[in-house]
Parts: C-alpha cells; sequence; structure tokens
C-alpha cells in the first residue's frame, strides 16, 4: 500500500534532478494535464472505497484525461476559445466532488468501526 | 488475488511517479519562468538609452578622477611639475586631434550602389546611379550618431574631425573645415566596434542611405590608425585675463 506514496516521492525527487522547465506559453497546458491527473487518482481513490476499482478504467481514465485535457485546451488556444477554462472547472468540480465521497465514506467507516 | 492487487499498487506507483513529476515541473516552471526575448525595437532602444546614460555617468566618472589623479600628481611632487604637465599638454593634444591615435573600431564606406545588370528587367525603370548625392547633413548626421556612442576620434577621407571642424556644403562640394572632399567617403572611428554598429544598425543607417543609391559597407577593425589634424589653427579672438595680485 506504501508503494504509491514512495512512487510519488521518486516521481517528486526525479523532476526536482531533471530541472525541466516550461516555457511560459505552454505552462497552462501541463497545469490543466496535472489537474486531470490529480482527478484521476482522486477518483482512483474513490472506486477503490466504494470497491468498483478497474485498474483498466483507471490507467485508460489517466492517459486520455490528461492528453485530452491539454489537447483541447491546445485546441481552444488556436481557435480562440478558452476551452482550458471549461476544463479547468470541470475537473475541479469532479476533484472536490470526488474528495467529498471519499471524506463521507471513511467518515461512515470511522463512525461504523466506534459503534 | 495477492497478484493482482500488487500488480495494481504497481501501477498506482508508476501513475504517481508520473503526477510528481509533473508537479515538479509545473512548481518549478511557475516559480521562476523561463525568460524570452520578446522585447520589442522601442524597449531595446530605451534600455540601450538607459545603459548609454550609465556609460556616460561613469566616463565623466572616470575622467573627473583622472583629474583628481593629476592634481594629487601636480602636489605630490612640485619638482616633477614640468613633467606631469607635460604629459597633461600631451594627453590634451590627444583629446584635441593634434597627434594620431590609434586603436580598435570601425571603417565606413559609402560607395555607389552597385547593380546586377542580370537581375534588371526591363519593368524595373534604371536607377541612376550616381544621381543622388550626399549632402554635408547625412555626413553630420552619420559623424553625430558615432560621436554620440563613444567614437574617440573620427576621420572623414583622412581629414581628422575636432571639436571646432566644419561640414558644410559649398557649391556642389563638400567642404571639411577648409578642404574638400570628394565621394566615395571614407569614415574611421575609433570607438567599441560592437556598440558602434550597432548604433548604426538601430539608428537605420543603411536604409537612409540606400534612399540615395548609396550602400554603407561598415567594418570591423582591430587597430586602426586616425591621423592628426593638419588644420593651421590659431587663437586669434581671445585672450588670457590677467588678474591682478595674484601670482
Amino acid at each position: 500500500m506504501w508503494l504509491p506514496l514512495i512512487g510519488l516521492i521518486v516521481g517528486l525527487v526525479v523532476g526536482f534532478l531533471l530541472d525541466w522547465r516550461v516555457p511560459q506559453e505552454y505552462s497552462s497546458y501541463l497545469s490543466i494535464a496535472l489537474l486531470a491527473g490529480l482527478d484521476t487518482i482522486f477518483g482512483g481513490i474513490r472506486s477503490f472505497l466504494e470497491r468498483t476499482f478497474n485498474v483498466r478504467i483507471f490507467l485508460s481514465g489517466f492517459f486520455f484525461n490528461t492528453l485530452f485535457a491539454a489537447g483541447l485546451a491546445f485546441i481552444g488556444g488556436f481557435l480562440g476559445i478558452d476551452l482550458y477554462l471549461a476544463a479547468i472547472v470541470a475537473f475541479g468540480v469532479r476533484l472536490f466532488n470526488n474528495l467529498a465521497v471519499i471524506r463521507r465514506i471513511v467518515l461512515s467507516r470511522w463512525i461504523n468501526q466506534e459503534e | 488475488m495477492l497478484q493482482k492487487s500488487r500488480k495494481i499498487t504497481f501501477i498506482l506507483a508508476i501513475i504517481s511517479a508520473i503526477i510528481g513529476v509533473m508537479l515538479t515541473v509545473q512548481l518549478r516552471s511557475s516559480l521562476d519562468p523561463v525568460h524570452k526575448e520578446s522585447r520589442s525595437i522601442a524597449e531595446l532602444r530605451a534600455s540601450l538609452q538607459k545603459e548609454l546614460e550609465k556609460h556616460k555617468n561613469l566616463l565623466a566618472d572616470i575622467s573627473k578622477y583622472n583629474q583628481l589623479y593629476y592634481q594629487y600628481e601636480t602636489a605630490l611632487s612640485e619638482d616633477e611639475s614640468l613633467s606631469v604637465m607635460k604629459e597633461e599638454l600631451a594627453r590634451n593634444r590627444k583629446m584635441g586631434g593634434m597627434v594620431a591615435v590609434e586603436g580598435p573600431g570601425i571603417i565606413l564606406n559609402i560607395v555607389d550602389q552597385v547593380y546586377d545588370e542580370h537581375v534588371m528587367d526591363e519593368h524595373v525603370p534604371v536607377p541612376v546611379i550616381g544621381g543622388y548625392t550626399i549632402d554635408d547633413e547625412d555626413l553630420r548626421w552619420l559623424v553625430n550618431i558615432l560621436f554620440a556612442n563613444g567614437a574617440q576620434a573620427v576621420s572623414i577621407n583622412g581629414h581628422r574631425l575636432i571639436a571646432t571642424t566644419a561640414i558644410r556644403n559649398v557649391g556642389d562640394v563638400i567642404q571639411i573645415d577648409t578642404r574638400t572632399v570628394q565621394p566615395p567617403y571614407e569614415l574611421k572611428a575609433l570607438g567599441e566596434p560592437e556598440v558602434l554598429l550597432s548604433a548604426l544598425k538601430l539608428e537605420g543607417v543603411e536604409e537612409y542611405f540606400q534612399l540615395s543609391n548609396k550602400h554603407v559597407i561598415a567594418e570591423k577593425q582591430d587597430n586602426l590608425m586616425i591621423p592628426a589634424n593638419t588644420e593651421e589653427r590659431r587663437i586669434r579672438f581671445m585672450k588670457t585675463v590677467k588678474e591682478k595680485g595674484d601670482s
């Protein structure tokens, strides 16, 4: 169970060591991809707690969401439509929904345990 | 079942590693963004102006401290005052253009635009080569650009310019002081070659002379010799004021 955490730390360290820097005009795409990734992670945790976790859905969700979010934002930039705002709102709402569900599940389990 | 859950945690670890890399990259680039050269020519001009001002101030400082240094020198060695005065005289002669100087600089050649005969077709009117001439004004403008950007000494066709030099049209020819100069003009300027060249580019000298069918060839020189001003100068209208009692 600790492996994902170790993976996160390894990723952070690798990121620091690589010293990549994204030019400012592309940083919004990366931030959207990051938001989509975080959303998928929390969705995964939620489905894990609900015991409906499926690796394939999780994996495909992660890659497709990040790529599509960044790609849509990119296309929106070309068309002059701020599609990245839509992506931010959509993923933000979903992120908070997932967080709320996770919190409720954890809380109800804790209460059940106490009783 | 156990193997499957281990596989899942492994995949989760990889995903979180990717997330971690993305996080740090995002953090890095939002904390100190990559600076790209996207300043307009106006901004560049403004910053160049600022730097030139700084440069001028520093030069003024240098000359001030040089003066102080000379004062101390004279104060320290009264017996050596003659040599100090001689040194000062030599320095002034150099600044005044009475001796030849050498150093890094640029050579500007203003020549007629050469047109390639083969490129021409009959629809394009053949420009009259030599039909337009360069005025005294153009030369003065060019010389002013050079001096404004730190040129220490400038000569036109071998005539060294000094503080009182006049460049003016007399009839069809340009006179520098009392001598006529004929095209092609060759300007030599002592100074930081890079600064002078970029100043010329910034002021649009090339385009300006192209309007009168002239081509400006600029050339960097590591060791440029500029001759002394040979004009005879006499002091006619000024006398030193004799103060009574003093000295």
